[in-house]
């Protein structure tokens, strides 16, 4: 299905608002039939809005959603639904009727269901414990820290560098001068594709033959990405590279804003520095495959790969004011 | 016959064919055309914006590994096995138009793009770039970067295109498949593919346009091929492939000498033999009226998404078997069992680092008794590797770099000086010293005082928790080493001589490995295995021609290995006890509402 595309993992706020959307949507079409004289019975449209969302929450997002979770919207959203069907006695007695009926067998029809929920009510509440009861083995589920607290200091290639107060040396002004706001000034833009602003312009394309100080070393730092770090986190930073599939912990995605866009360059040093190997316990330290990078690469790539993330991503990276 | 078309050869063809024409007068009828294909007319220049708001793209996303030039000499592709392409030829291979002709823009490069290229580092840039982007850089690669030829070109381009819109597949019934079958062998297919399809015939000579070798494809790995377009088992994807013929490689296209409907037998064969999620065995690539049915029937492996590669599960189910275990792959009671896909990597976090990882994946299956566990591998590999010379290191040395075993060096941004990138990983493909083809699988030693989620690290464990390695290599030997790190030599230990290779044969491009060890350990260097927990596992596996030795390898992710253990009584009881006791409320409910109406009624 290439032209729907799901969900994409937890977001929530897509989801809560198509959700929202297509009961408004049901509500509008209860109404219009209703006016046509046509109106569905409320047992039949709240078994239906229940049954919706929870194929909703099945089919429509992925990674799909564990049980439990789904076991939780569900009873809300019946609450929810019970406090719409008894909000006014009629509308109560409305919703039971077709309920009533069927335990009274008031037609032939009606017993004919009487008798089929004798049998079936009991045989899927059996089924479902049997499930229940048989013994399974699902993936467990472990939570790891992604972003956990970095040290005070760290010792790269024999230096220690103190975090709080370290600055990318490449990320400099025309004067040679460490400074944000030029860089910032000159990463791609915030929008779809996130391009370089000006192709023709070697303030911003780091490939122009002019390009020169800190546009030069982003250029520099993307060639370091695409040697050695594209396997993993991607071409487009967006941790699906070739890789990917085979590893979990999964790789970072940089695109998304919930990774370096929230952290100071600095605490992105460390992690390329230390690697998966170099992470407290609660990061998991012995299942990733990052590797620590001061094995790999001098301080000065590192620093220009981290700055070379920031660009191609289009975020400032976080400061401590 | 095969036709390996080189740039010349195919510009001398070019201009045979178009004097041809023009003798001809030009008339040329429909029914000169391969057969499934029609003519079509040359696409119209892009606009200078385009080309323009395409630059942008390019120097953004692409020049990364595909150069400045697009030349495919970004600095990425000095790592890269299948290299990015280079577009100065106007060479695509994935296609709708026939042989030798250029692809078409408007399908063929923007379903490229859209959709990548899977088992190459070609990601899709759906959702990255908007369509309208997607167009632009293909405006600008095709009229600034394609240097040798144009879309514009009267003179010399036409496109004969397969009219795959307007067909639909003939039905993959188990006389197609079996006559797909017969037509691989006569057909030629089989040369290159290898008898069952893995890519394991001719697979060392092959070269493509630009002289570095190239590996046919694996059919059993269809989400690998490049022409998959994000949909692995739609065989009109096969189809189109067979009938253009991928250009720049020896793959020709079948079009002169295959009809549509042999083409169709062939497509439906090639994609059966895709992995399913039960394992047919196509020995020897012999297909009998009774496996092409099972081959008919197959479900295919739910598809991942998010990676395009079927989905893994981490979970790894052992079963309990009465008696002796199996000695067979092909014994039944494997059947008791599903089989699991361990996706692999290239090991890329210490030094040598494999960036070609020439195995991607293995399956594998595990049984019980009461005294062992069985585990029956099974991965493609084209080449049977066995190392012939003596080396110098000892089998528990883990660094070998000194002993020459090195990573691909980046090699800077020295393309200038290298123009035939000889000293590309792609180059050096196939040159490699040959070692032993190997697997092996990790678990903690004391797997049971771990406190969760606590694991040794999956690359041969720490100092804390030890794990014991089993590795088995196709000279034969089987070892059982002790890891404390990815840094430390391994310790042997006394426990191979109770490792049994059950069994161990490379087939027509596979592996198949049977290993048995005692599911108790001593505990204090070798684990002992329960029934009923999780037991963290990796695996790693070596391919000997890729140069493969030490920690140069593929590895994979933890999994789990679960014994599962009989299923008790209570899961019967239980549910039966729920099922009377839901009737009796049932029927005490609809007791009191019949007696609460008559009360009613009476009144």
């Amino acid at each position: 299905m290439t032209w729907l595309k799901l969900v994409e993992g937890y977001m929530p706020m897509q989801m809560i608002s198509e959700l929202g959307l297509s009961i408004l949507v049901f509500v509008l079409i209860n109404w219009a039939l209703h006016r046509a004289g046509m109106g569905v019975p409320k047992f039949w449209a709240g078994v239906g809005v229940w049954v919706f969302i929870q194929l909703y929450l099945k089919y429509r997002i992925y990674p799909p959603i564990p049980f439990s979770v789904r076991a939780i919207y569900g009873t809300v959203s019946a609450c929810g639904i019970f406090m719409w069907v008894s909000g006014s006695e009629k509308e109560w007695q409305e919703f039971k009727r077709p309920i009533l009926n069927v335990m009274d067998g008031i037609t032939g029809f009606h017993k004919s269901v009487r008798m089929a929920a004798l049998f079936v009510i009991p045989l899927a509440l059996g089924g479902f414990a049997y499930n229940s009861f048989l013994p399974s083995f699902e993936e467990p589920i472990e939570l790891r820290t992604v972003h956990p607290a970095p040290p005070a200091t760290t010792k790269v290639h024999g230096k220690t560098f103190v975090l709080q107060v370290v600055q990318n040396p490449y990320r400099v002004n025309a004067d040679g001068d460490y400074d944000q706001g030029y860089t910032d000034a000159r990463i791609v833009e915030q929008a779809m594709g996130r391009l370089m602003k000006d192709v023709n312009d070697p303030n911003y394309n780091p490939w122009d033959p002019n390009a020169e100080g800190y546009i030069k070393y982003v250029r520099e730092g993307g060639e370091i990405f695409f040697q050695n770090c594209h396997f993993c986190h991607g071409d487009n930073l967006n941790g699906r590279g070739l890789w990917a599939y085979a590893f979990n912990p999964i790789p970072a995605n940089f695109t998304d804003a919930g990774t370096i866009a929230q952290l100071q360059e600095t605490f992105v040093f460390w992690r390329v520095s230390k690697g998966g190997i170099g992470l407290p316990g609660e990061g998991f330290p012995w299942a990733s495959v990052m590797p620590p990078w001061e094995q790999h690469l001098t301080v000065d790539e590192i620093w220009k790969v981290v700055m070379f993330e920031y660009w191609h991503t289009g975020y400032y990276p976080r400061t401590w004011d | 016959m095969r036709i390996v078309t080189t740039t010349a050869t195919r510009w001398g063809m070019l201009v045979c064919i178009s004097m041809l024409l023009g003798m001809a007068g030009g008339s040329w009828a429909q029914d000169d055309l391969p057969e499934g294909f029609v003519k079509q007319g040359l696409p119209s220049a892009p606009g200078a914006e385009s080309i323009e708001a395409g630059k942008r793209v390019y120097f953004t996303k692409c020049v990364w590994c595909h150069g400045v030039e697009g030349a495919g000499d970004g600095p990425g592709a000095v790592r890269l096995w299948p290299r990015p392409r280079n577009f100065n030829a106007g060479t695509f291979k994935i296609r709708h138009t026939a042989s030798g002709q250029l692809p078409l823009i408007d399908t063929d490069l923007f379903q490229t793009v859209t959709h990548g290229l899977p088992g190459s580092a070609m990601p899709p840039w759906e959702g990255i770039l908007t369509d309208q982007q997607r167009r632009d850089v293909l405006a600008f690669v095709t009229t600034r970067l394609v240097e040798d030829r144009s879309w514009q070109d009267e003179e010399f381009e036409e496109f004969f295109v397969l009219d795959l819109e307007s067909m639909s597949p003939k039905e993959a019934t188990p006389e197609s498949i079996q006559r797909g079958s017969e037509l691989v062998v006569e057909k030629k297919c089989i040369e290159c593919h290898g008898l069952e399809g893995r890519g394991d015939g001719n697979a060392f000579n092959l070269k493509d346009d630009w002289g570095f070798p190239i590996q046919p494809a694996d059919w059993h790995k269809c989400w690998n091929f490049r022409g998959s377009r994000q949909d692995p088992y739609n065989v009109k994807n096969i189809f189109r492939t067979f009938s253009t013929g991928l250009n720049g490689t020896p793959m020709p296209s079948f079009a002169d000498n295959t009809s549509v409907d042999e083409r169709w037998d062939i497509a439906n064969y090639v994609n059966a033999l895709c992995e399913r999620v039960t394992d047919i065995a196509v020995v020897g690539g012999q297909v009998s009226e009774n496996t092409a049915q099972q081959l008919a029937k197959g479900v295919a492996l739910p598809i991942d998404p998010l990676t395009d590669k079927p989905k893994s599960n981490f979970v790894i189910p052992s079963k309990f078997v009465e008696g002796d275990l199996p000695t067979e792959a092909d014994d039944e009671r494997w059947g008791l069992v599903q089989r699991r896909w361990i996706a692999m990597g290239g090991q890329i976090t210490h030094k040598p680092r494999n960036f070609v990882n020439r195995i991607d994946d293995v399956w594998v299956r595990s049984l019980y008794n009461e005294t062992h566990i069985e585990f029956l591998f099974r991965w493609d590999d084209r080449t049977r590797s066995i190392q012939e010379e003596e080396v110098d290191w000892d089998p528990t040395e883990v660094n070998l770099e000194d002993y020459g075993v090195q990573e691909q060096s980046p090699q800077g941004t020295m393309f200038a000086e290298d123009p035939f990138h000889e000293e590309s990983i792609a180059a050096k493909q196939n040159q490699y010293a040959v070692y032993n083809d190997g697997i092996a699988f990790q678990f903690p030693i004391k797997w049971q005082e771990l406190p969760a989620p606590r694991k040794p690290r999956y690359f041969w464990g720490d100092e804390t928790f030890p794990v014991d390695i089993t590795k088995w290599m196709a000279d034969g030997t089987v070892a059982v080493y002790e890891g404390t790190g990815w840094d430390e030599d391994f310790s042997e230990v006394d426990f191979a001589d109770e490792v049994e290779v059950v069994k161990a044969e490379w087939s027509h491009g596979q592996w198949t490995v049977i290993l048995k060890r005692p599911l108790k350990g001593d505990y204090d260097e070798v684990a002992y295995l329960e029934g009923g927990k999780y037991i963290p596992m990796v695996f790693f596996a070596w391919d000997g021609h890729n140069g493969d030795v030490g920690r140069k390898m593929a590895v994979s992710a933890f999994y789990y290995l679960v014994m599962e253990p009989p299923t008790p009584v209570t899961t019967y009881i239980y549910p039966a006890f729920i099922m009377v006791g839901v009737i009796i409320v049932e029927g005490w409910v609809l007791g009191r509402r019949a007696n609460k109406r008559k009360a009613s009624s009476r009144s």
